[in-house]
């Protein structure tokens, strides 16, 4: 029970987390729920601290990062939460005669009125529109206090998907799979010939021709492993 | 078991790779993914297994009561298996009272096992119209990414051939091995995108349609078959899973053998 | 002295069946991820006990009468499983498990910060492989790293230990052989930062001293424990 093994901070300036495996090479400070993180009066409290009694508290376990004059912590898990104008592929879970119920994987489903929908239905032909289990690209319009969220398909690109494949990742790890500038993708689209659009939930679209999508899948995936190194030197 | 939602998307996918001859995260038709199997890993139980195939991981444990023999059976123990998968397995699996879909796992895996007769129950008589050992086998999903039923097979089977028969705590003389000198084992082919496959991970599936499981003796004897879920399939397809399941088997059959030998 | 038949917990030397000192904790190691599909999962072996952790979370709660309109509920189950102990356990209904379950949602509701998700819940589920005394201590505490595991935000975690007495001594974590032949249990649960308490029980016979020991005997025992929770979450050995 004695002599534990816990990463030691090199540094605390902590930076931008959309950067790529460059990032490893700095040990993280890595904190767990509950563990004080300094005087609220010098800095504010961003995702997973809170102000506590005058402390800063970390509520969620991950890799801190101090960056204009806020403490946050970046989890390893993030539940996916809507805000409004977040890009998201969802799918169609159940409709009624004039509405959609869309699953983003946020712990509610989304609403598609017909009126925001890709095309106006007759009368009890909803499904012929959009079925259900079809894949939609769509935008969050606005959010209730309770997360539950209504969506629309009016704008540019919105569209059902009808072809490729839809990977899920964590939604904190876009930043890793966009890269700076959105560098990352573009090299995972050219190299993969392969259409991609990450969504804001975490879910990624890909499409193109099967050899290209299987190596996509292949390289997303080993980008996440990457991920995992960087951050927790190698446990998942 | 609440109904998933399958996305259309999902199901075109898997038929391109299939058409392909891929599978979504990389595999060969008809290679299972990566292998654990661990024995005697409870120490509560008379008898224990480990299994877990890629991200599903299941335990076997063996327990022994003192029964009294079935009147009609008077020289005879008994076998009793249980599946148990309880909503730690995954987001899909609810409590309550068992689902079809358990229930269905746990017989499938029991006669697979009893039917091979590696059991003999009237060595589990001790005293004829009186008294006998029973076997209870409990089967416990932990994490379910698809193939629970080779899991669960494959960790019984294990957990038996390692059981130890408790007899001192009983008072019965000496413990002793239970002697299961046969290996049932069984191997699962899941259809997706119209072919099928083995090993099956949860998106496939999700995504896929019927499925076959077979269970083969040492000498390649079949001691139970299974179709479930929806869908058709031929002769044809139905001999080239079985020639398949021969090899496999076999496989799993001497890698089990290993590790009871202490490898 | 105490208990049944000639069974002796503590010899002469004050050194317990296995091997411990009246104050020692038994051996612990805890390490996370270990239920691959679940969104946060840790197991923990502390003595004999094997205890695997799971949370699914957070989602929408149904059936629509445990939800809440203003934070997310806890739906907690802790269960033994049939080859867990010696005599075997029927799966199925049990009230103890019950109980357990209920105590440790509530435990763990003082410090899941809810009210960030109004209307949803959050599974946890405990499963004893292998018990050994003191299972729903190390339930309530693998439960806390695999909620942090999961990213679901805490205010602090929970430890949460037992000790009692035996032979009119008391004695910190029980062990199998104690907790049968014992006079006394006194589980809590504590949250390290503030020595604050979230769960309580107690059942025996402990004189006002006695249970002033028996409490500053967990006390003690959490900095150890909250280590090997933090080293787990953070990637070491734990």
């Amino acid at each position: 029970m004695k002599g534990r093994q816990v990463a030691r901070p090199d540094n605390m300036s902590g930076d931008d987390t959309a950067g790529g495996p460059r990032d490893s090479q700095q040990a993280p400070l890595l904190v767990a729920p509950g563990e004080d993180l300094g005087d609220s009066g010098e800095y504010s409290a961003g995702h997973g601290v809170v102000a506590m009694n005058g402390r800063l508290r970390a509520v969620k376990q991950g890799r801190k990062n101090t960056q204009d004059g806020t403490v946050s912590v970046e989890p390893r898990r993030t539940a996916y939460v809507p805000r409004p104008s977040d890009l998201v592929i969802g799918y169609i879970e159940g409709c009624t005669s004039n509405i959609w119920f869309i699953d983003i994987g946020a712990p509610f489903n989304a609403i598609l009125p017909m009126s925001l929908g890709p095309s106006k239905a007759e009368f009890g032909g909803i499904r012929k529109v959009l079925d259900i289990g079809d894949a939609i690209l769509c935008r969050v319009q606005e959010v209730e206090e309770n997360h539950s969220s209504v969506v629309t398909m009016k704008g540019m690109g919105l569209r059902a998907i009808r072809s490729g494949t839809v990977e899920e990742i964590d939604p904190h790890l876009l930043g890793r799979l966009i890269g700076r500038g959105g560098n990352n993708l573009r090299q995972l689209k050219e190299e993969t010939e392969c259409r991609l659009i990450a969504g804001d939930n975490g879910r990624v679209w890909i499409d193109g021709e099967v050899t290209g999508m299987v190596e996509a899948r292949a390289k997303l995936n080993d980008l996440l492993m990457e991920a995992k190194v960087a951050e927790y030197g190698g446990v998942a | 078991m609440g109904i998933p939602l399958v996305p259309k998307l999902l199901r075109a996918h898997l038929a391109e790779l299939a058409e392909n001859d891929s599978r979504h995260d990389g595999r060969g038709r008809f290679e299972g993914r990566d292998l654990e199997l661990e024995i005697d890993c409870l120490v509560r139980a008379e008898g224990s297994a480990r299994v877990r195939m890629g991200d599903t991981i299941v335990y076997a444990g063996v327990k022994f009561q003192i029964m009294t023999p079935y009147p009609d059976r008077p020289n005879e123990g008994g076998l009793m298996c249980s599946a148990e998968i309880r909503p730690v397995a995954g987001r899909g699996w609810e409590p309550g009272p068992p689902s079809p879909e358990s229930i269905e796992l746990g017989r499938v895996v029991d006669r697979g096992i009893r039917e091979s007769g590696c059991i003999n129950v009237e060595e589990l008589c001790l005293i004829p119209g009186e008294k006998a050992w029973q076997v209870i086998l409990d089967l416990f999903a932990i994490s379910d990414d698809g193939n629970l039923f080779d899991a669960f097979a494959l960790a019984g089977i294990a957990a038996l051939k390692s059981a130890v028969l408790p007899a001192e705590r009983y008072e019965i003389g000496e413990d002793r091995p239970l002697g299961v000198a046969k290996t049932p084992v069984m191997c699962s082919y899941h259809k997706v995108g119209g072919r099928f496959v083995y090993d099956a991970d949860k998106r496939e599936e999700l995504g896929g349609d019927e499925r076959i499981h077979i269970t083969l003796g040492d000498d390649d004897h079949v001691h139970s078959l299974q179709k479930g879920l929806k869908g058709i399939f031929t002769a044809a397809e139905f001999d080239e899973i079985m020639v398949e399941a021969r090899s496999k088997c076999a496989e799993l059959r001497s890698l089990l053998d290993q590790k009871l030998a202490g490898e | 002295m105490g208990g049944y038949g000639d069974v002796r917990c503590i010899d002469e030397n004050g050194i317990r069946l296995d091997g411990r000192t009246v104050g020692e904790i038994r051996p612990i190691s805890i390490e996370v991820g270990v239920v691959p599909v679940a969104d946060g999962s840790a197991r923990m072996r502390w003595g004999l006990n094997d205890v695997i952790a799971a949370v699914y979370g957070p989602m929408e709660a149904h059936p629509r009468k445990i939800q809440r309109q203003d934070r997310a509920v806890l739906d907690v189950r802790y269960n033994m499983a049939p080859f867990s102990t010696t005599d075997r356990i029927r799966p199925g209904f049990n009230r103890r498990s019950r109980e357990i379950s209920k105590v440790t949602a509530e435990a763990l509701e003082s410090v899941v910060l809810t009210e960030l998700y109004p209307r949803s819940k959050i599974r946890v589920e405990i499963e004893i492989i292998c018990a050994e005394a003191g299972t729903r201590c190390a339930g309530i505490t693998a439960a806390s790293v695999a909620l942090a595991h999961a990213g679901i935000p805490m205010s602090d975690m929970v430890v949460s230990v037992a000790s009692g007495k035996v032979h009119d001594i008391v004695v910190c974590d029980l062990n199998k052989e104690e907790d049968n032949y014992g006079e006394a249990d006194l589980p809590m649960g504590i949250l390290p930062n503030s020595g604050e308490l979230v769960f309580l029980q107690m059942d025996g016979d402990l004189s006002p001293e006695q249970f002033q020991e028996a409490w500053d005997y967990n006390m003690g025992a959490v900095s150890v424990i909250h280590e090997h929770m933090v080293a787990a979450l953070k990637g070491g050995e734990a």
